[in-house]
């Protein structure tokens, strides 16, 4: 009895601690995100895309799309991507060994000719069956391999491609018209240094979409979905905002981040035998250039958009979040010297350390620290009103954190312009804390049971495709 | 313990009440200001546009906010205007309160009102702006830097023209902004672009020829061929950039020439001239770039010949020992 109230002590306390500290955190980066924010907006009333769209220094883009089974969104996807508005920019689609009809459908959409593409080999991939270049759009590429994974297919689509920057998207994202201009924005204004630059990341699910561009902005009818359009204002508009202002912004999203192509060679690509290879490519970076004492930065830009699908079943999205678990795990532990070594700067003494504990060992002491709570109250060292008072506090600083991404976001972009939506925002602020949180959490301690068992997939997950003006109900 | 989880209940309470607070007056506040915006706009818009254009309008008596809203519009207007239309909208500020408030308002403590002071006088298209523009281009912050430079570029300042280029090589303004800028002054910034061109930091030299390419003409094509033997192979690779730009016939033989430059970068460049310049004696010479040199510079030359002599690449492509890059011109050539 004596070593279960010891055991339950600990955890509980560690519990306690670790909860204070992580809101703290969160509390402080809202507020370096509040004012980062606000000299974004203030700069952006002096900076019209425009000027980057006029420049004749504006750098040419190869915009990278990795798809494996995408049928569904495959062709509004790419139909977006030609539409941006960029000065030069070419669009390669990387047909990973697709068991459906992703092929067929850019075939027969884009009028496809084969092409004997020069390829550089750079970065090996898995064998690739042949090159694609559009009748209709000289600047859409596809090249089709043998499967080999997600980041197999980005490292293909850097060996074809012909620019110096390459943008990694998902293949059933959308990006704005605008969203290139404004992601090469920092790149464009310091050339030399700035090596990646990322955009924020939408959920598209709810929203009505028009020849692969989003025309009206809503919620998603699922409220697994909007749940994570809260998740996602958090992540995006204080988490990497206030990682950005440090240069130890450790995750570019794979679904749309933008990189100097020699430097992505430079360090030997996208690495395959982990299931995040993005957040991998992006420490790998900070490692490689810090250890030759380069400057550089790594930026998140919060304007640009990029809209993608949500999962809005459990089961996907159980699989999405331990996938992202895992990738981070693996990252943490590839890149482990980095961990509280000066050298690294605030990457290795703040980022990394951060990620390793608070978000990577975070599921454990969540899933525990309940329980053990529970059992130091029923051991009757704690009192009820303290547990109940505890978990209220844990509620209310969810809500804070939520609340405050939410007036961020109407502060700064205001996305969501039908008043019913933020009113749905705000319930959804509370609601989240009881029961939602802990789920995730949980799916998340379970991707240490695949790091162990090292399970990795790609992350497959059924689109349903995006809501187009013709099957949309009509405005109320 | 327990008492300050109260106190942290209790605070928490506050904070959440405050945020939606916050969130509610910022929405109405930006609905209201958004229609009380569209609705002067709508009533506004037509006098700017009458006072740009010239016409023979009377201007009513205006409130405060309605004369700060007439400013903006035309302010927007000057981006896109330019000869006497543009002389007008400096007329309309010149001596003006809100002329004289941006340029006081350049030593404000708050960068981001020096920053939008300088934007704005760029806008209201003043040459009277121009001395305490260029002071701005030395400012503390980026941002207000960044602002002086783009209302310098549209004030078309050829006074500034020096400073700009020296503030592109510096990187005291972002390079595109920079860039734009001296674009944006026109030939008035040639003498000193020009100068610069003969400057002993490669850096400048580099800047310098570059803007020749954006910015020059005949005449200076010599000295743009001399800068493809320059010791810096950023020079030559710029100066051969700015002869493919200028289409310079002139400059063929010394372009012909930096093919067999030993740093890959000015031979890609140079190549990709050529195409520009539609150089036919070239080709044998880019035909075999295209098959042995490195892949971004094999590339450039092959991309040449496809423009330059169509026939020729297609030949070539047919040959065993084509190579890839002459392999996809030529495909692309018949798609």
């Amino acid at each position: 009895m004596t070593a279960l109230h010891d055991v339950a002590l600990v955890v509980a306390t560690v519990t306690l601690v670790y909860f204070t500290a992580l809101n703290l955190v969160y509390l402080a980066f809202t507020g370096v995100a509040w004012r980062s924010l606000n000299r974004h907006l203030r700069a952006r009333g002096h900076a019209p895309d425009e000027e980057v769209f006029s420049s004749p220094v504006t750098p040419p883009v190869s915009v990278l799309v990795p798809a494996y089974d995408e049928e569904p969104t495959i062709v509004d996807s790419v139909h977006s991507l030609l539409a941006l508005r960029y000065p030069e920019h070419e669009v390669i689609v990387v047909n990973d060994g697709s068991r459906d009809r992703t092929l067929e459908r850019l075939r027969d959409a884009f009028d496809l000719v084969p092409v004997r593409k020069a390829l550089r080999v750079v970065v090996p991939t898995a064998p690739i069956r042949g090159v694609y270049v559009s009748r209709r759009h000289r600047h859409l590429w596809v090249v089709d391999k043998e499967n080999g994974g997600k980041a197999d297919a980005l490292n293909a689509g850097v060996n074809a491609s012909r620019y110096p920057y390459v943008l990694a998207i998902d293949a059933d994202a959308i990006l704005e018209e605008d969203s290139l201009l404004r992601v090469v924005r920092p790149v464009v204004a310091e050339p030399d240094v700035v090596v990646a630059t990322g955009g924020i990341v939408r959920i598209a699910n709810g929203c009505r979409v028009d020849r692969g561009r989003v025309v009206d902005v809503r919620l998603p009818k699922s409220r697994l979905a909007t749940l994570q359009v809260l998740e996602y204002f958090r992540a995006f508009l204080i988490g990497r905002v206030g990682w950005s202002r440090m240069n130890a912004l450790l995750i570019v999203s794979g679904a749309f981040g933008l990189f100097r192509r020699s430097l992505v060679e430079e360090v030997g690509g996208y690495s395959s035998d982990t299931v995040g290879e993005d957040i991998e490519l992006v420490v790998r970076l900070h490692r490689h250039l810090r250890e030759r004492d380069e400057p550089y930065r790594i930026e998140f830009v919060p304007d640009p958009v990029c809209w993608t699908e949500a999962p809005e079943t459990f089961r996907q999205l159980s699989r999405q979040r331990r996938r992202w678990h895992r990738g981070l795990g693996e990252t943490l532990w590839r890149h482990r010297r980095l961990a509280a070594n000066g050298r690294y700067g605030a990457l290795g003494t703040a980022a990394v350390p951060y990620f390793l504990f608070f978000e990577f060992l975070g599921p454990l002491v969540e899933v525990l620290g309940l329980p053990a709570i529970l059992v130091w109250w029923l051991l009757g060292d704690l009192s009820g009103v303290f547990v109940a008072a505890f978990l209220v506090v844990a509620m209310l600083l969810g809500v804070v954190l939520s609340l405050a991404a939410l007036t961020l976001e109407e502060h700064s972009f205001r996305r969501h312009r039908d008043g019913r939506d933020v009113v749905r925002l705000i319930g959804f602020s509370v609601v989240e804390n009881v029961g939602y949180r802990q789920i995730v959490s949980f799916w998340r301690f379970l991707a240490f049971f695949d790091l162990v068992r090292r399970r990795g997939d790609w992350g497959e997950m059924r689109r349903k495709g995006f809501t187009t003006v013709a099957e949309a109900p009509l405005p109320r | 313990m327990l008492e300050a989880l109260g106190i942290a209940a209790l605070t928490l309470a506050a904070l959440s009440a405050g945020f939606l607070i916050a969130l509610v007056a910022r929405r109405g506040a930006l609905a209201r200001e958004e229609r009380r915006r569209s609705e002067l706009e709508a009533r506004l818009r037509p006098l700017a546009l009458a006072l740009v254009a010239g016409d023979d309008v009377e201007l009513p008596e205006l409130e405060a906010d309605e004369r700060a809203m007439l400013a903006e519009a035309i302010g927007r207007l000057s981006r896109r205007v330019t000869g006497d239309a543009r002389r007008r909208v400096a007329a309309y500020f010149a001596g003006t309160t809100p002329f004289d408030a941006e340029l006081r308002a350049l030593r404000d403590r708050r960068a981001w009102r020096r920053a939008t002071a300088a934007y704005r006088l760029g806008d209201m298209a003043c040459g009277d702006a121009t001395p305490a523009l260029l002071d701005a281009l030395a400012d503390s912050d980026a941002d207000v830097r960044a602002a002086a430079a783009r209302s310098l570029g549209r004030l078309g300042a050829g006074e500034a023209s020096g400073a700009l280029v020296e503030a592109l090589v510096a990187s005291s303004v972002p390079r595109a902004i920079a860039f734009r800028a001296i674009l944006d002054v026109g030939p008035d910034a040639l003498r000193d672009v020009r100068r610069l061109a003969a400057d002993p930091d490669p850096a400048l030299r580099a800047a310098a020829v570059e803007l020749l390419g954006w910015l020059g003409d005949a005449s200076d094509d010599a000295l743009l061929i001399d800068a493809v033997d320059d010791p810096s192979a950023e020079v030559r690779a710029r100066a051969a950039a700015a002869l493919g730009r200028l289409a310079s016939a002139d400059g063929a033989e010394a372009l012909t020439r930096a093919l067999d430059d030993r740093v890959y970068f000015v031979r890609l460049h140079a190549a990709r001239a050529l195409g520009h310049v539609g150089e036919r004696d070239a080709v044998p010479r880019l035909l075999r770039q295209a098959r042995e040199d490195r892949f971004e510079s094999a590339r450039a030359a092959a991309d040449a010949v496809a423009r330059v002599d169509p026939d020729a690449l297609l030949e070539a492509a047919a040959s065993s020992d084509a190579g890839p890059h002459l392999h996809e011109a030529a495909d692309l050539l018949r798609v």
